[in-house]
């Protein structure tokens, strides 16, 4: 009964600034609880599927989670600045459907064709944040005109048409073994690194916390905030870009709907993160927890074999849940574990 | 406050819409001759209907200030429900009602997260729409199932062969939408999407209000499942899918604003006519399909960036009124 002075405590300045100073703090607490709800999922998995080790069914969903883990990053950056990007799966599709068509099966034009897709595909972010940021156009409907129009250009240049032939050098990056070990682990590795650094250890990250959860008060302190957002779309882009390469890579043909799967499962992984959808809260790691959770989930459903349509319901209850849990019961969490 | 004739007033954006419509409709007419039989405008309106609908019940929730992506489960829903159940046993009436039911239940869902429990709308209706897409999906797997020759024939053709029941369904719509504007719900919806602690401070019920327009929204993605089922004359879970960005395209060129409290039915109605009117005139002038995708995303962005400038004018003399208005008792 002590702890119940806590929250009055924590509710002081210095301790608050305190917790954000140490990023890790209380909201480590809801991610935990999402790992241990993966990793519950994934020895499930092992039971159903007896024929399977441990570390296999572990190594299945953490390469097919690589996608979910890169383009969340990108949602999450939008939602924390209160905003959201849909055009994420449109982004992915077109980034597949450039490196195929560019590279033509061969491994020699991947140095100069890599570089254009994703500057392709930044650039159409920075349009997302030119016309949010410059022309209050609000993010949704932003995010979503231009997903359209770039669906269309898409569509004009290829005609719909998948294209086949993929750098094999992409394909032998999702489906290789390095030390015995896939080699997208060590991606996803490498990715969680710098994305948990930028947002949560650079000076950049901090400020788009500061404009998420107050844009007056971000305003006042002279914040770019123009700047800031502009740079959240564009790294959105560039993650779905990324994603668009490795679902190339991954599929070995590339169709120009190829992402849209990717896109609501995005907002899912941000949420069940702990994130705040009118922004200003959550961590990456979070994010990336989320990630790995609809990753083992989507695993389990399909060593069920259970319908699509179970599948969906299930997917939107979790997101529900997760919504309701995040606005009551773990803010109660929260408070005692201070 | 703003009196109760420049509320009802359709906003300019509307006025725009208008004009837009008019004027495709006309570059569709020049350069495809057939356009203006009655043949031609039934198939236009057919079209249109769905769309028009959707977006109509959309607009309510969007004009209290907060947003819905469940519509195309919903619609998803209502389709598959009349593809199995009304060539059977509810019958045309039955499916009707049944889909009305199911669209109120959805959308009372949505309206107890968002009110209830105070939960982001756009967050929720993600999740609800996932979900009524699974249960569409739980209710007919695959494309497939029966519409009741009732409701297929009933719904798409023309009366006495000169007028198209989706002009008349059309006219339905806009008549509804008159009345209700004047309503006590429907002026509160303006009031509660422009100022909401205003409306509250001045004694409306604001989550009744928004509860109650996440219902009637409900109901008319019910009504538009019901009609895309007359259009397409069989199930298909997945048809809705590509309604939800042409249902917010529709909202946004109609001239309603997406923070709410300005705009109404009526631009939406004309909006869904635009995106179906592009599509005619864009293939009677031999463009590629593929165009249809791009000028919907630069109309939409045009029609928002054109009703946020009239919207900063509105903003800019509404708080000049709530100045002259302050002294005041």
């Amino acid at each position: 009964m002590a702890k119940r002075d806590a929250p009055a405590l924590s509710e002081s300045k210095p301790a608050k600034l305190r917790a954000r100073a140490a990023w890790a703090n209380p909201e480590l607490l809801p991610v935990a609880v999402v790992l241990a709800c993966a990793a519950l999922l994934i020895i499930a998995t092992k039971i159903l599927n007896p024929g399977s080790s441990l570390t296999q069914q572990l190594s299945a969903v953490l390469v097919t989670s690589i996608f979910l883990v890169i383009a969340s990053f990108g949602q999450g950056l939008t939602i924390l600045l209160g905003g959201i990007d849909l055009s994420i799966g449109v982004v992915a599709g077109l980034s597949a459907m450039m490196i195929s068509v560019l590279t033509d099966g061969q491994n020699a034009a991947l140095p100069w064709a890599v570089p254009a897709t994703l500057a392709f595909c930044g650039a159409i972010g920075m349009i997302n944040g030119l016309g949010i940021a410059l022309f209050k156009v609000p993010p949704f409907i932003m995010t979503l005109a231009s997903g359209i129009t770039f669906f269309g250009v898409g569509l004009g240049f290829t005609s719909g048409l998948a294209q086949q032939p993929v750098a094999p050098a992409l394909q032998a990056l999702m489906s290789g073994y390095w030390l015995g070990v896939p080699i997208p682990i060590y991606l996803i590795v490498g990715f969680v690194i710098i994305a948990a650094t930028f947002q949560n250890g650079t000076a950049e990250g901090r400020q788009l916390y500061a404009i998420g959860s107050s844009p007056q008060a971000a305003l006042v302190f002279g914040l770019p905030i123009s700047g800031l957002t502009i740079l959240a779309y564009a790294l959105s882009g560039l993650c779905a870009g990324i994603c668009g390469l490795l679902l190339a890579g991954y599929s070995s043909a590339a169709t120009l709907d190829i992402g849209d799967p990717l896109l609501l499962p995005t907002i899912a992984a941000v949420v069940i993160g702990g994130a705040r959808v009118v922004g200003g809260k959550g961590i990456y790691v979070g994010t990336f927890a989320g990630a790995i959770f609809l990753s083992a989930l989507e695993t389990i459903i399909t060593v069920l074999s259970l319908s699509q349509g179970l599948r969906n319901i299930i997917e939107g209850v979790i997101i529900v849940g997760a919504l309701l849990l995040q606005s009551e019961r773990w803010g109660a969490l929260r408070r005692w574990s201070h | 406050m703003m009196s109760l004739a420049t509320r009802l007033r359709p906003a300019r954006g509307a006025a725009i819409a208008v004009l837009i419509y008019l004027a495709m409709y006309f570059v569709y007419a020049i350069s495809e001759a057939s356009a203006t039989s009655v043949f031609a405008i039934t198939n236009l309106l057919d079209n249109t209907i769905v769309l028009a609908v959707a977006a109509a019940g959309l607009t309510l929730v969007v004009l209290t200030g907060e947003l819905d992506l469940s519509a195309i489960g919903v619609i998803a829903i209502a389709n598959v429900v009349v593809a199995t159940t009304s060539a059977g046993v509810l019958g045309w009436f039955g499916s009707l009602v049944a889909v009305m039911l199911i669209g109120a239940a959805v959308g009372l869902i949505n309206g107890w997260l968002v009110v209830g429990l105070g939960l982001q709308s756009l967050a929720v209706t993600i999740g609800t729409m996932i979900a009524c897409e699974g249960v569409a999906l739980v209710i007919l797997a695959a494309p497939g199932g029966e519409v009741s020759d009732t409701i297929a024939n009933g719904l798409t053709g023309d009366i006495a062969n000169v007028v198209p029941v989706a002009a008349v369904i059309i006219i339905g719509v806009l008549a509804l939408w008159f009345v209700f504007a004047r309503t006590r719900l429907g002026i509160a919806i303006y009031a509660v999407g422009s100022d909401e602690n205003a409306a509250g401070l001045s004694g409306l019920n604001v989550r009744r209000t928004k509860l109650l327009a996440f219902v009637l929204a409900g109901v008319a993605y019910g009504c538009a499942g019901y009609l895309l089922s007359a259009q397409t004359g069989s199930g298909d879970p997945r048809a809705s899918n590509t309604f939800l960005l042409f249902m917010y395209a529709a909202v946004a060129i109609g001239g309603t604003s997406l923070t709410g409290g300005r705009g109404g039915v009526f631009g939406s109605v004309v909006g869904a006519g635009i995106l179906t009117v592009m599509q005619k005139m864009l293939f009677a002038l031999g463009a590629a399909s593929f165009y249809t995708n791009v000028f919907s995303g630069i109309i939409m962005l045009v029609a928002l960036f054109v009703g946020n400038l009239s919207g900063l004018r509105l903003r800019r003399q509404r708080g000049a009124e709530w100045q002259s208005a302050t002294p005041r008792p």
